[in-house]
């Protein structure tokens, strides 16, 4: 139990400071090459880029819409105890969560096509870790107080919901100008599984209340599933005795991160229309896919009902079989109405599909001209020769997590500081702050670009006291022009 | 353009190198005591009376059966202190006593509880018996792999009660803190 409640802790915790999902200053920020990742619509004049391997995409990111760091391990002399108890056991409810991403590029790289100049290729692979978990609300109580003296209160195991998974993934997207106006991207996805934990869709509640019989009847009414791959080998191979384990953790990443592990599909969609000649909609669908859990699976489930009123022994039947274990007989009883299974089913999983939308207004500069396109690739021009200087707008953000969509909406302001600098602000509003406050910016010297994007910059004077933080970074060769 | 790119650059990772954290005591981890008190249900013990005057020899119950519900490693390991809730309730027309002896995988009696009812009308008996630093020692509970039961009729094997269903129940409960952490 303690290893359980350890691995709870530092599921919680680790998934706070790892990583990231909504992205709202790297959307739309096309000076960025990997902004086709967030719209593979976006409108790029760019001819070529290549990622630094490792260095060209690196983002980290981390929520939690109830207590923080500092609410808990703040040196402030109270008793810890006390502060779990008032602030995370009575304090939060189960629709808080703890989240966190967390992806690097490993490869990545674009260019525009010979033939068909309107379009424009990009492909990479990156690997991912995502990693959501609910409040445990009614079982973080039965936990920490238990059930005694809480006669009728149903602890409902719905509270628990978690779910995580790493993977790499392997993608290629065109991105095409249909006309002046309207620019389509789609990129194929397929998914290689390093490994995934799931416990989301758990229903039933255990209650206390007086017995017909006894002085108590403990009910349980149970249907939990707990779903795994590509953990139990990692599991036996850590617990080998004399095993290196960054050795055999890196071995699993890179064995199982190269299709020799589950296999998934995915898409992802996005669009740019111009409505005016200063007013641009965008929107894209991101990780619409699945994946099939099918190597080094294992699965638990507890799923049944049944109520105890303890062992019974009732004459006159009670003595009509003189060698009844009652004992026994009590437990097998239970055993039959809530089994305990295993197996090594496989099973699909949905990705965590995102939504993207945006309205954007180009102040600045000169208006585009009828044509062509300002962005236009057969202009040649870099992004930065743009005839706007400055943007503003909002953009919404959806994701769909185990207890339903979660949304974001954010303003953003734009500026461009001639051909070497463009900077974005935004200010978010989510269930994690209402006080997001962000800062991007592209750097460009000739053919090296250079971005670092950090979001909840309020949240750096003491990130401990954090309810969300987020930083990407990454370096690019690339080409506006045709140099 | 190129120097204020650099300066906004040098501005942007100075912010970002003095982003700072508070200090905090992580050492307070240690002090984390997770420890819930569990109630459940534990036995339930009915006798009707015709039983009981059925049995020339007095004795009516002498049972010995597995009773493991302390032996499972980690509450062995983790309980703290609690107490066995008994309910006694005697309808019948004769007096009875009621023992429950505590044995462990030896057969030794580590502990006894004995309980003797009036004949009806009589009050419910209620007993609570506390385990841990303020009672018996928990080594009692964590040792025992089996109950024996024994019920004596004190008085009878005729008489029958003008209660309706007269019978002898027991019931119980354990409740238990365990420190999880």
């Amino acid at each position: 139990m303690k290893a359980l409640i350890s691995g709870c802790l530092a599921w919680c915790i680790g998934i706070s400071f790892s990583l990231a999902q909504n992205r709202p200053l790297l959307y739309d920020f096309t000076e960025i090459p990997q902004s086709l990742m967030v719209n593979p619509g976006a409108q790029s004049g760019l001819q070529w880029y290549a990622g630094v391997p490792l260095l060209s995409g690196i983002g980290v990111q981390g929520g939690s819409s109830g207590v923080t760091v500092q609410d808990i391990f703040a040196d402030d002399g109270l008793d810890i105890n006390d502060k779990i108890r008032q602030r995370a056991v009575y304090g939060m409810d189960p629709r808080d969560e703890f989240t966190g991403t967390s992806q690097i590029e490993l490869l990545s790289g674009g260019f525009r096509g010979r033939n068909h100049p309107e379009n424009f290729y990009s492909f990479g692979i990156y690997n991912e870790t995502d990693a959501i978990t609910y409040w445990l609300g009614d079982l973080a109580v039965l936990a920490w107080d238990g059930n005694a003296d809480q006669l009728g209160r149903r602890f409902d195991l719905s509270h628990l919901k978690t779910q995580g998974q790493m993977l790499n993934v392997f993608h290629f997207g065109i991105n095409r100008q249909i006309n002046d106006r309207l620019t389509l991207g789609a990129r194929g996805k397929i998914y290689s599984g390093i490994f995934d934990v799931r416990s989301a869709r758990n229903e039933g509640y255990f209650v206390t209340v007086e017995g017909e019989d006894n002085l108590l009847a403990n009910t349980l009414d149970s249907d939990m599933r707990l779903q795994s791959s590509g953990v139990e080998a990692l599991r036996r191979k850590l617990q080998e005795d004399g095993a290196d384990q960054t050795a055999v953790i890196q071995n699993h990443i890179l064995s199982r991160g190269f299709f020799g592990g589950d296999l998934g599909l995915g898409v992802d969609l996005g669009f740019t229309y111009q409505l005016n000649e200063r007013l641009l909609l965008t929107g894209s669908l991101l990780d619409l896919g699945f994946m099939v859990h099918s190597t080094d699976v294992r699965n638990f489930s507890l799923d049944g009902q049944a109520t105890s009123e303890g062992v019974q022994i009732i004459l006159p039947d009670a003595l009509e079989d003189p060698d009844q274990n009652f004992w026994q007989d009590f437990i097998d009883e239970i055993e039959a109405l809530i089994p305990f299974e295993e197996d090594a089913k496989t099973y699909l999983a949905f990705r965590p599909t995102r939504l993207y939308a945006s309205i954007r207004y180009n102040t600045g500069g000169t208006a585009r001209p009828a044509a062509p396109c300002y962005c236009d690739y057969r202009s040649g021009k870099s992004a930065r020769n743009q005839p706007y200087r400055d943007a503003f707008g909002a953009q919404l953000f959806m994701i769909n997590r185990p207890r339903g969509p979660r949304a974001a909406l954010t303003a953003f302001y734009q500026r461009r500081f001639g051909d070497i600098l463009a900077l974005k602000a935004t200010y978010t509003v989510d269930k994690f702050s209402l006080t997001r406050v962000g800062l991007g910016m592209n750097l460009q010297a000739g053919p090296v670009e250079f971005y670092l994007l950090a979001d909840n910059l309020l949240a750096y004077a003491n990130l401990a006291d954090a309810h969300f933080a987020s930083l990407q970074f990454g370096l690019n060769i690339l080409s506006w022009g045709r140099n | 353009m190129k120097q204020k790119a650099v300066q906004f650059l040098g501005f942007w990772l100075f912010f970002l190198a003095v982003g700072c954290v508070e200090e905090q005591n992580f050492d307070q981890a240690d002090d984390i005591a997770v420890i819930p008190e569990m109630e459940a249900a534990m036995l339930l013990l009915e006798t009707p009376e015709e039983v009981i005057n059925g049995e020339p020899g007095l004795t009516f119950l002498s049972e010995t059966f597995d009773f493991l519900a302390f032996q499972e490693q980690f509450v062995a390991e983790n309980i703290l202190d609690g107490s066995l809730i008994y309910q006694l309730e005697n309808t019948t027309s004769k007096p009875l006593r009621l023992s429950i002896e505590f044995l462990n995988d030896a057969g030794t009696v580590l502990d006894s509880e004995t309980f003797t009812m009036d004949p009806a009308p009589t009050a419910i008996l209620n007993r609570e018996v506390v385990y841990g630093p303020a009672g018996k020692p928990l080594d009692i509970l964590t040792s025992t792999v089996a109950l024996r039961i024994s019920g004596t009729n004190l008085g009878d094997t005729s008489s029958i009660s003008g209660e309706p269903e007269p019978k002898f129940v027991l019931r119980s409960t354990a409740k238990f803190r365990i420190q999880l952490q």
